[in-house]
């Protein structure tokens, strides 16, 4: 008699279940790591590209900056301008034919920062742009320089902004992990693969790598809206009473 | 006496263009100590480019600024020193919107003068108290009403202690009955012996504040003296003009 769905689901997982774990925690590393490190390399490109440059500037800063600014653009062209796939191979293979011989994890990683950075470049760009002019020139009239103002209130503005953005990248990135078995690291989709060898069961091992994949994403969706949300409340703010002397 | 006669800020042939458009045309004028000087005209007439380019936020075309006769360059540095000295107040407020009150009137104490987190807590509560918004020290901006912001933003400039401030249309934001509170709080800055420069269509407040007022038309001042002469006996036509459309308010109050 021909064995049902569910029987050879439970049959996977019980003969496979500590691979899916232990490949749901490399996805779950790479996708984490790839993606902070991505944040902070998506900050300071786009940081970079919002520097204005003006003719008064001096030689060095003009140099320097040009020169920041000509490979930010080429870095940002390149990886949004490529598959992940691709880049991937492209990495992995490329360093080891030149010597440099990384794990399949770390190129991993290395692929997923540069990815993410690139696309992290223009929605910081974004943020900076979304935030009023007038900040800005609020701070300069105190005396305050281009990145002083920046850092105090322009970006943490900015960064409020792009939050959604953010999240989404990361949820994007939780998924796109699994184009990255094609350099042999063992993450979640890369595990399936394995286990639907093994017996032939393609449909049945792939239900659960979905399941996993959804259960993770759905998690991550709820956890980071909640953080969002506790952490950008407006609270009432409460009238300094001590203060209320020749107040209207 | 020789303190009192030299000029806090002076301005030669100052030009500004936006492109092929000329939007100051060789400006010279100079601010003495202790001058409350309101600037009016019609809109488009360069009176916030003027105060703008005063203090850097547009580059000016040619022309030199004076600040207690030294000149001043176009290094950043040397502007920004400036700035500590020559405070703005914008129309739009431009309050930051990330911080509550009491921040905002910090964050130039303590990030530019390099003050005291707790002397600068004194010197911003000083100045809300001056402003009648120190009970709301806690609150974001955007829980404000627009005078209170405006009132916000000007102690905001107080504390850096500025020798002289530039208002740039400071009520045109506001609605009718928020003008008050904010033209009364500075009336009694201008009582204070401060120094201020002040764009606006107010002209009850130009009439009755200012020692000096200077009329500005398609990038030209037209005519500058004080309020009195210019109100009353108004010798260009085009002031005239102006000021037609305003008398009908002016008498009613």
């Amino acid at each position: 008699m021909e064995k049902g769905l569910l029987y050879w689901i439970g049959y996977i997982l019980e003969q496979y279940w500590p691979y899916f774990i232990k490949g749901m925690f490399v996805t779950l590393w790479i996708s984490i790591l790839g993606t902070l490190l991505g944040y902070v390399l998506g900050f300071l490109t786009g940081l970079v590209q919002s520097t204005p440059v003006s003719q008064e500037d001096s030689r060095k800063k003009k140099v320097v900056y040009g020169t920041l600014k000509l490979i930010c653009k080429v870095f940002v062209a390149v990886f949004r301008g490529t598959p992940m796939m691709v880049q991937a191979m492209v990495i992995y293979y490329g360093l080891k034919t030149s010597g440099v011989d990384i794990s399949p994890f770390t190129a991993s990683i290395l692929v997923l920062m540069l990815n993410t950075g690139a696309y992290m470049a223009e929605t910081v760009r974004g943020g900076i742009i979304s935030v009023d002019k007038g900040q800005l020139e609020g701070g300069f009239a105190m005396g305050m320089s281009h990145s002083l103002t920046m850092f105090t209130v322009v970006l943490p503005q900015a960064f409020r902004n792009i939050i959604p953005e953010m999240v989404n990248m990361f949820l994007t990135n939780l998924k796109m992990t699994s184009e990255l078995n094609v350099i042999g690291v063992a993450e979640l989709y890369f595990t399936t693969k394995t286990a639907a060898g093994t017996y032939y069961r393609y449909f049945e091992a792939y239900i659960i790598c979905a399941l996993i994949y959804f259960i993770l994403c759905t998690f991550f969706t709820n956890l980071l809206s909640y953080v969002e949300k506790k952490t950008f409340v407006n609270k009432d703010y409460e009238l300094a009473v001590e203060y209320m002397d020749n107040a209207e | 006496m020789n303190n009192q006669s030299q000029s806090v800020l002076k301005v030669e042939h100052l030009v500004k263009s936006f492109g092929t458009h000329q939007v100051l045309k060789d400006l010279d004028f100079s601010i003495k100590p202790k001058e409350v000087v309101c600037i009016i005209g019609s809109s488009g007439s360069g009176k916030s480019t003027l105060l703008r380019c005063i203090n850097g936020l547009e580059t000016k075309t040619c022309g030199n600024i004076y600040f207690h006769g030294e000149k001043l360059g176009s290094g950043s540095k040397e502007l920004n020193k400036f700035r500590t000295q020559v405070g703005m107040v914008f129309q739009s407020f431009n309050l930051f919107n990330n911080m509550t009150v009491l921040q905002n009137c910090m964050t130039g104490t303590t990030k530019v003068l390099k003050i005291s987190k707790d002397e600068s807590k004194f010197r911003a509560i000083k100045y809300l108290r001056q402003v009648g918004m120190a009970p709301y020290i806690n609150a974001h901006p955007e829980q404000l009403s627009g005078g209170q912001k405006q009132r916000v933003a000007i102690a905001r400039a107080l504390t850096m202690q500025p020798e002289m401030l530039l208002f740039d249309e400071p009520t045109s934001a506001l609605d009718p009955e928020m003008v008050g509170e904010v033209l009364q709080v500075m009336k009694q800055l201008a009582d204070g012996g401060l120094t201020m420069m002040i764009v606006t269509h107010e002209m009850g407040f130009a009439r009755d504040v200012s020692t000096r007022t200077i009329f500005m038309d398609n990038g030209y001042i037209v005519e500058d003296d004080i309020p009195q002469n210019i109100f009353s006996h108004p010798k260009n036509p085009r002031m005239q003009e102006f000021l037609k459309r305003y008398i009908k308010n002016l008498d009613n109050k």
